[in-house]
């Protein structure tokens, strides 16, 4: 266990010995290194931005891959209907050119789509760029506007996320950052949701057509979620047959694979929907619906590449952790101090207190850092304050000190200088 | 992280996707060439064409589709893309850290209770709409406290911006007890402000009668601004040739408008700055190193959940220490009620643990670690603070 020098309180008040040179050069040292600590701390900031640039370029796959499909289901269309042309035994003159004016037709309604569609994609890769640019544009100089942005950002995602559509795009549209928040994404998830909502899968089924690789890669069984509570609708509504007809069309491909829960929700058949039996009334439960949300939810985020939880609440909690002390919960904690708010400390209760290594000392008086530029002196009560605080106090009261907590007067002369390190 | 690579590597994969894309489009053209030209063929002919003629173009048409394959086309073209766009993500991944959601930890975090956060943050920087908004989109019960606080504040400070200080002065007077027990000097500094406008724009009347009703009673307390100002009569109309022309200058509006918002927001029981932004900004700095300690501890999750106290400093700018915190040089426990901070004669300060400790629950004389003299524990005596 190591402990760090520090000058001899009893020794003669020297003015310059090699250790008060060796402290003026260590000062300018640390003030030299707070602006490449910040550059630093800057950075590390900035990495924390993945969401911020995956987000639009998952969104630009997603265009693309959407392009493509037309073009192909198209095209695919075309040819096999010059198959057929070519390959019908009878055709007249008219209906040949009638089937083939019509083809070209459809392809020059294809080109007008390509064409449209890869105008969404350079608008999206601009979107992509427009991203990148803002991170570099973050710098020393116009850090808090540039943190402002961010907290703008951190609060629009989390509106988004919490499906207040109208705020967030309030808060979007007059602070000017709509390129830099993900609006368009979460309009495409809110169909999905409002129809779950509703309980509908249609649009459910068709997000989970659009992105099937992708899906199956991940291993989802989110559609086959969807399948079985279409299933027990049917069920429900004692739809029996085509129920059957439903679960040997869609549910059977799931069977290899999750066979156990198949067989569960297949058990429905036998029931009531107002059956009293706990296992399968849970299944009968409109809680279901908001279960496939939530799934669908997660589903969302992951394919997008973002986090579960808000980023607000992710910052808030690391800030919450970073901030909390067992002092921050007394009466008298400062009103600048976040954990003075009643909601604030409700939301820290259960997190984990700072730790700190080194000591810490803020001064009651003017809240600034007792350091060795500004060392804490001693009154003889025990209180503790800054040399500045005191000195201010003394020059205005005929070198009288008087402690604002206890009321004590004592001389400046009578104060000492504690050394904490 | 260098963000020049990530920007060109970005611009390539834009540039080779446009490229991509019009690839498709000349597939597309191609398909629609070749059923032009046969179309034209089978229109060309005027007389009657015989039916081998017609099936003959419509299988060359055919076999000149399945020749040129758009459907191959396309499906090699969007292997590339597949092959140009997954470099990209993986770069992102590399560069930044993919998952920030690490350190989250699973507890009860109420969204009321955010949700209240929000609405009261957006208040606080006068966006009264869009607090509004949000309480009625999230079926919130309203933070109306608050709300008209700042209102109020915002009020002033609208008046302020356009010269207009009467709902300030009317505050001020109100309030005028509680900022004299502040020690704020606001009263006189709004006065100044409003004579120097009319020294800049009035009349010397104007000027004389705004001095007798308004400066006059602040002549006692401050001295010397009152004689400064008075002097500044003279000068009415030339604002530029007088002496004093440093409170002509504008930014004494922006502090005057800074030390409103203070001493408002002091008297309200509010802090100066959001406390969310606060919050915000500490776990910016913060996430770093709790990312970084989550990783450490990836395979312990039930203790990561279940800890008490964060094992590692979170290093913070001094702008969020709001508590004095002791951290004992020998035990490096916190300073607390059950364990204060002690002075010992030599002025080095250690817990009263530690003091117990070494001096063998106060038995013995033990060495300071720092200096070499002696110590019992009975000359320590406690620090507050």
């Amino acid at each position: 266990m190591e402990i760090d020098p520090i000058p001899n309180g009893t020794g003669s008040t020297a003015t310059s010995t090699p250790e008060t040179v060796a402290t003026t050069v260590a000062s300018i040292a640390a003030s030299n290194t707070t602006a490449s600590s910040k550059l630093s701390q800057l950075t590390e900031s900035l990495k924390l931005e993945h969401q911020f640039l995956r987000v639009p370029f998952e969104h630009f796959k997603k265009t693309i891959r959407a392009n493509h499909r037309t073009a192909e289901k198209e095209v695919s269309a075309v040819i096999s209907s010059v198959n057929d042309v070519a390959d019908r035994n009878e055709i007249s003159k008219d209906d040949a050119v009638l089937s083939l004016t019509s083809l070209v037709s459809r392809l020059q309604g294809l080109k007008r789509k390509l064409e449209e569609g890869s105008r969404t994609e350079n608008l999206q890769a601009q979107k992509c760029r427009a991203r990148l640019d803002h991170l570099e544009s973050a710098d020393a100089e116009n850090m808090s506007e540039w943190n402002n942005v961010r907290l703008k950002r951190i609060l629009v995602d989390y509106m988004l996320r919490m499906s207040y559509y109208d705020s967030a795009m309030k808060l979007a549209e007059s602070s000017n950052i709509q390129d830099l928040v993900d609006i368009d994404v979460f309009q495409e998830a809110k169909k999905v949701i409002d129809a779950l909502r509703n309980q509908e899968v249609g649009p459910a089924l068709a997000w989970c057509g659009d992105n099937k690789s992708r899906l199956k890669k991940s291993k989802s069984k989110f559609e086959f979620q969807l399948r079985l509570q279409e299933f027990v609708e049917l069920v429900r509504s004692e739809n029996y047959m085509r129920a059957i007809l439903y679960a040997r069309r869609y549910l059977a491909p799931w069977g290899a694979t999750h066979l156990k829960e198949l067989q569960r929700v297949m058990a429905t058949l036998a029931f009531r929907s107002n059956t009293e039996c706990a296992k399968y009334k849970v299944l009968f439960e409109p809680k279901q619906w908001d279960f496939l949300v939530d799934q669908f939810k997660q589903e969302f985020c992951r394919l997008y590449g973002m986090t579960l939880e808000p980023l607000l609440n992710i910052y808030l909690q690391a800030g919450l952790s970073a901030l909390k002390t067992p002092y921050c919960y007394e009466d008298d904690c400062t009103k600048e101090d976040p954990l003075s708010q009643e909601s604030f400390r409700k939301l820290a209760l259960p997190l984990p207190y700072s730790k700190q290594h080194h000591s810490k000392l803020v001064c009651y008086i003017t809240k600034e850092l007792m350091d060795t530029e500004n060392p804490p002196q001693v009154l003889p009560n025990g209180y503790v304050y800054s040399t500045k605080a005191l000195k201010e106090m003394a020059e205005k009261n005929n070198g009288k000190i008087t402690c604002p907590r206890t009321g004590l007067v004592c001389n400046y002369s009578e104060l000492v200088k504690a050394y904490i390190s | 992280m260098e963000l020049n690579t990530i920007k060109d590597a970005f611009d390539h994969v834009a540039k080779r996707q446009k490229l991509s894309s019009s690839k498709s489009q000349e597939v597309v053209d191609q398909v629609g060439h070749e059923i032009d030209q046969a179309l034209a063929k089978i229109e060309a002919t005027n007389d009657p064409l015989s039916p081998v003629n017609l099936k003959s173009i419509l299988t060359e048409l055919k076999l000149k589709l399945n020749t040129i394959g758009p459907l191959q086309q396309l499906e090699g073209l969007q292997k590339e893309r597949n092959i140009n766009l997954s470099k990209y993500p993986k770069l992102l991944e590399k560069s930044f850290n993919s998952d920030i959601s690490k350190a989250y930890r699973n507890v009860d975090f109420d969204f009321h209770i955010v949700n209240q956060i929000v609405a009261s943050h957006f208040y606080r920087q006068g966006l009264f709409d869009l607090g509004d908004c949000l309480i009625n989109e999230a079926g919130e019960s309203e933070a109306t406290a608050i709300r008209s606080h700042f209102l109020e504040m915002y009020q002033i400070l609208d008046a302020l911006k356009v010269k207009n200080l009467a709902p300030a002065l009317n505050w001020i007077s109100t309030n005028c007890e509680k900022l004299k027990q502040n020690s704020s000097t606001l009263e006189l500094k709004l006065h100044r402000l409003q004579f120097v406008e009319i020294i800049q724009k009035g009349t010397k009347a104007d000027a004389l009668s705004y001095a007798r009703t308004y400066l006059a009673p602040l002549a006692s307390l401050h001295v010397n601004e009152f004689q400064k100002l008075m002097v500044c009569i003279i000068w009415v109309g030339k604002p530029d040739s007088c002496p004093h022309a440093e409170l002509m200058a504008p930014t004494h509006w922006q502090e005057f408008t800074e030390e409103l918002t203070q001493q408002f927001c002091c008297l309200a029981g509010q802090s100066y700055q959001s406390p969310l932004s606060v919050a915000i900004a500490a776990g910016v700095e913060g996430l770093p190193t709790l990312l970084k300690l989550a990783n450490v501890m990836a395979a312990k999750r039930q203790e990561w959940q279940a800890m008490k106290q964060l094992p590692v400093p979170v290093d913070l700018g001094k702008e969020f220490q709001f508590h004095s915190v002791f951290v004992c040089p020998v035990s490096r426990d916190q300073g607390s009620e059950e364990n204060p901070p002690m002075l010992m004669p030599c002025l080095h300060v250690l817990c009263n643990q530690s003091i117990m400790k070494l001096s063998k629950n106060s038995s013995r004389t033990f060495k300071c670690p720092y200096c070499p003299e002696e110590v019992s524990a009975a000359q320590c005596r406690q620090l507050y603070f």
